[in-house]
């Protein structure tokens, strides 16, 4: 899908230590989300490409649960010009 | 009913045909043959692929693989739907036909034991689909299966997508692990070269290219898809049997290995030192492969079972 994680609302918290570990609280759009593997690897692989990131430690939550209102504009009109009603 | 001509003027011109009454019989049937081909090749690979999801090694990757057969069910029911609408009866195309005159291609009937296997379907298999359709989709004359390819093709993606991360992941794993991917790669790449049927020098004339159903030959088929695995497959350090040569100009994909050659279905192996002319692929694909019939059980029992039961208790 043309958006990212970020304007989809999935990501609901980052935080960065000194000693180079950041820390992602992430949920998905349904709990049986095909895609939760790639996204998992996809949101690892690409922090480790900022500089100073040594660790990258992902949180799947629940609470609060994903709807379509935390889209944000952008991801909205993404997901509109690509076909999906939201 | 359009006349021969008009209808061959029609294609050239580029316009889409949208209903059977804009159709040559002629047309009709090659149509209702290439639809038949691709819903069978959609519906056959969910039970293939279950078989091996089974063995997925995280519930992440068994939710992937499972996704993945339900995207195959709906390709195959966009096929099956518009073969409805021109004049054949669904559920009799799936639940009432002679395993053996299912047309799907010879690949599905070689079992995929283990989550490995249906990882290099994925990669191999889906990006075979993913040309014959992605064709069929820029080129088709017919409108409405060239509309309902629309979703099929961002949805193939996904399934390219598993089968190349974890091919990648298991070779980086090393050791058995990769060497299990190099076996699954060895009799699986030239089941997939195989797919695209008769090379051009030996299918002289197309009626599928004639009225548009397809753009591409076969050759230029196999080339695409040899142009996307091969440096792929290099990329993560797993061999294939093939290289790329410059004609002309032009890059081409050449095999390593006669083709076509002698493949043992039983033990999954080929015999490079073995040629064999393609009346024996022939041969070898009508007589369908070791799990032809349970594939196909697998979704037609369970109808009859249940009308059966059905019928007694109303």
């Amino acid at each position: 899908m043309p958006i990212n994680l970020v304007d989809l609302g999935v990501i609901y918290d980052i935080r960065q230590g000194d000693d180079g570990m950041v820390e992602v609280d992430l949920t998905f759009t349904a709990m049986g989300c095909p895609a939760s593997d790639f996204i998992l690897e996809d949101v690892r692989e690409r922090l480790m490409r900022e500089p100073g990131v040594n660790e990258v430690r992902v949180n799947v939550v629940w609470d609060p649960p994903w709807t379509s209102a935390r889209m944000t504009e952008q991801g909205r009109e993404a997901l509109e010009e690509w076909g999906l009603a939201v | 009913m359009p006349t021969a001509a008009e209808l061959d003027q029609m294609i050239k011109s580029g316009e889409l045909i949208e209903s059977p009454k804009e159709m040559t019989p002629e047309y009709l049937r090659e149509l209702k043959h290439t639809l038949i081909v691709s819903g069978d090749t959609e519906l056959i690979s969910a039970p293939a692929y279950y078989l091996a999801a089974k063995r997925a090694p995280s519930i992440n990757a068994f939710m992937t693989g499972i996704a993945i057969i339900q995207d195959e069910l709906a390709h195959a029911h966009i096929a099956y739907h518009i073969l409805e609408e021109l004049g054949e009866d669904q559920e009799k195309l799936i639940f009432s036909r002679d395993p053996k005159s299912f047309r799907y291609p010879y690949a599905f009937d070689v079992p995929l034991d283990t989550w490995t296997e249906l990882v290099v379907a994925n990669g191999f298999y889906d990006q075979a689909g993913f040309c014959l359709l992605g064709d069929i989709h820029d080129k088709c004359s017919y409108g409405p299966w060239k509309r309902g390819l629309n979703k099929v093709m961002l949805e193939e993606n996904f399934h390219l997508r598993n089968g190349r991360t974890w091919m990648k992941r298991i070779s980086a794993a090393g050791g058995t692990a990769r060497d299990e991917l190099q076996r699954a790669v060895d009799w699986m790449f030239p089941l997939s070269v195989e797919w695209f049927g008769l090379p051009d020098t030996m299918k002289m004339h197309s009626t599928q290219l004639e009225y548009r159903l397809k753009g591409l030959t076969n050759d230029q088929l196999r080339q695409w898809w040899l142009s996307t695995v091969v440096p792929y497959c290099e990329q993560i350090g797993v061999k294939v049997p093939a290289h790329k040569e410059t004609k002309d100009g032009k890059d081409v994909w050449e095999l390593d290995y006669p083709f076509p050659c002698e493949f043992d279905a039983e033990n999954k192996r080929w015999d490079f030192q073995q040629p064999i002319t393609w009346d024996a692929v022939l041969a070898r694909w009508r007589e369908r492969g070791p799990r032809n019939d349970e594939m196909v059980a697998m979704f037609q029992e369970e109808f009859h079972n249940f009308r059966k039961t059905h019928h007694r208790d109303s």
